[in-house]
């Protein structure tokens, strides 16, 4: 304790410079911490998103995911209502739903494009998805109407000039290879945020697209768990049951989220190596004037007893109190970086290939704040060894003759 | 006050020499001094400046290695030791005054006097009586709290006399401990230093120029051109 007393009063000797290094390390904490919450907060929404489009487990024949089909529904999954009973009693599981992906021709009579659907079970499906669906005209459809209802993208409601309510037909390859075709009504203008994607997509009762395909299969079975931080053993308890089938995560599936959080980890990453290289630049440029300053006091020292390795500690010590302080300083000024952040509602601008932005926020993270300060302290604490190891090992005559 | 019998020397130089390099020139500061100095005994090194005192007394305090001669300290033989070996030996037998005081200036008169004993590992306790007991023998009860920038010249030195002698070292070495204090205040110095080195049985070897000074040791030695005369 008395050690640390003395660290602190010889940082507080010259209080000028010491603000300024410490001001250096909080601005660059505190920058360390900003930049390195908003990837988390990047990664935890990503997360979510990839997690509620595709499901936690997803169960499918064994070639399904590897395979090119033939016929529509040549790797479907049979006997999915029993599977999905079995599923829906494991602990941690909140819902099991089958999924046909299908695509075809969708007609208003007078003009053809080509669609990319889903075949879902609505009830089930949208509120599972929940804010990731943006419902841009009319609402979620119901399952089993005699005209089966449906929901399109936003751009390809606008190609085929349709609003809740019109009549289109949905033209699809069976799996017997014939053509066959069903009248629908669109009920609900949806987007999922990729222009992409609403160019085509098209959202359907499961039954209405098994009776479409003629077929009983379903593409997949998704597995919601009720944390996203038990997939992993809830993959490997379902595999073992059922090694008969193709499973996959929804980080196995998550091709953007792992893209993203690659390219934010390289991004984070620097940023926070070149601000700790500013803060061993700062610490450093401040003790090694101070250990020039004191050079006739360390021969004092030296000469009264004190071991150089215990010179040298004790210009650690005042390194990393600076670098604590610094980190401490920063923490609060990311803090409140936050908190500000949740007020403004400031937007970020969409990403590429996505045609909305998302709320500028930052996730305050312990592991972050604990690492980060950690980081500091010990960069301090090397600047504060790199400087003053040749003063404590100067020869005290030498010292003691210091002007 | 008598010196304090010891069956051997504090200090016992024999045949020390030691030279310096001086740009190209090669500087001899001392020549095969020989030298002891009991416990208990106030030894004076008077000489013309560039004489060779400090060098000799860096030698006595471990804080310089001669070039040849064989040097015993508090009864050990320090020729060959390691830097670790002769920092031990400082800080628990040797003592520095300096003639600029040498405080340090962010400590208290009490934490600068403690700073010693705090190196050698001493328990708070002890360490809090034995400050407050020197300090209250240099006179300086009472000012445990203060820095050094608010004492005068004489009280700093007072308690660097503290700071040598309150961990009771075999030898304190003083470098010109007057060299920056008026004469009434000079004398008063000496004369607590001689008392606290007889008290203590500590040897002390002081380089000055001061006759005041002189006239109170024990002993008084001249060097001229680095040979004791």
């Amino acid at each position: 304790m008395k050690w640390l007393l003395f660290a602190w009063k010889n940082v507080l000797r010259n209080r000028r410079r010491s603000f300024m290094a410490l001001l250096i390390t909080a601005v660059g904490t505190a920058a360390v911490l900003t930049g390195g919450g908003f990837a988390l907060f990047a990664y935890e929404s990503l997360r979510e998103v990839s997690a509620r489009d595709t499901g936690h487990v997803v169960l499918a024949q064994r070639n399904y995911f590897t395979g090119d089909e033939d016929a529509p529904m040549q790797f479907g999954l049979a006997g999915a209502q029993a599977l999905a009973a079995e599923l829906r009693t494991l602990p941690g599981v909140r819902a099991v739903v089958p999924r046909v992906q299908f695509s075809g021709l969708i007609s208003n009579g007078d003009k053809t494009a080509v669609f990319i659907g889903s075949g879902v079970v609505p009830e089930v499906d949208f509120r599972l998805r929940g804010g990731q669906m943006n419902f841009l005209a009319g609402e979620a459809f119901d399952a089993g109407r005699s005209v089966p209802e449906i929901a399109i993208g936003g751009e390809l409601a606008r190609t085929m000039k349709a609003k809740p309510g019109t009549s289109l037909t949905l033209l699809a390859t069976t799996t017997e290879a014939n053509l066959n075709a069903v009248d629908v009504i669109v009920r609900g203008i949806v987007s999922v945020g990729v222009p992409d994607i609403d160019k085509r997509l098209v959202f359907a009762d499961v039954a209405a697209v098994q009776k479409l395909l003629l077929t009983d299969k379903v593409s997949t079975l998704s597995v919601y768990l009720k944390d996203t931080g038990d997939t992993a053993a809830a993959a490997a308890r379902i595999g073992a049951a059922h090694p008969e089938l193709a499973l996959r995560t929804w980080l196995d599936l998550a091709v953007f989220y792992k893209a993203v959080r690659a390219l934010y980890n390289r991004i984070f990453g620097m940023l926070g190596g070149i601000m700790l290289v500013i803060v061993l630049f700062a610490v450093s440029n401040t003790l090694s004037m101070a250990v020039v300053e004191r050079t006739r006091e360390i021969g004092t020292l030296r000469a009264i007893g004190t071991m150089p390795g215990e010179v040298v500690g004790n210009f650690v010590l005042e390194g990393a109190l600076i670098g604590g302080a610094g980190a401490l300083a920063g923490m609060l000024i990311a803090g409140a970086i936050n908190v500000a952040l949740v007020f403004s509602g400031l937007q970020m601008p969409p990403p590429p290939g996505r045609s909305g932005g998302y709320p500028l926020l930052v996730s305050f993270s312990v592991p972050l704040y604990a690492a980060t300060g950690l980081a500091v302290i010990a960069v301090a604490a090397i600047a504060a060894y790199l400087v003053s190891r040749n003063a404590a090992r100067k020869p005290i005559t030498e010292a003691l003759a210091h002007v | 006050m008598t010196p304090a019998a010891s069956p051997a020397p504090v200090v016992r130089l024999t045949d020390v020499s030691k030279s310096y390099r001086v740009g190209e020139a090669r500087v001899q500061a001392l020549r095969g001094v020989s030298l002891e100095l009991g416990a208990g005994e106030l030894l004076a090194l008077t000489g013309p400046s560039g004489s060779g005192k400090s060098t000799l007394l860096n030698l006595c305090g471990l804080i310089d290695a001669p070039d040849e001669g064989r040097r015993e300290i508090a009864g050990r033989t320090v020729n060959g030791c390691s830097e670790a070996t002769l920092t031990q030996l400082r800080r628990e037998k040797v003592g520095f005054i300096f003639q600029g005081f040498n405080l340090v200036p962010v400590m208290t008169v009490f934490d600068n006097v403690e700073y010693p004993l705090l190196l050698l590992g001493i328990p708070a306790a002890e360490r809090q009586k034995k400050v407050k007991d020197i300090l209250a023998r240099v006179g300086l009860d009472g000012f445990e709290r203060r820095l050094p920038d608010a004492l005068s010249g004489g009280q700093r030195q007072r308690v660097a006399i503290a700071r040598a002698l309150v961990k009771s070292p075999a030898l304190v070495i003083a470098d010109e401990p007057t060299g920056n204090l008026d004469s009434a205040t000079a004398a008063q110095i000496v004369d607590l230093l001689r008392e606290l080195a007889h008290e203590r049985g500590a040897a002390v070897a002081v380089a000055t120029h001061d006759d005041r000074m002189t006239s109170r040791c024990d002993r008084v030695l001249q060097l001229r051109d680095g040979a004791l005369q």
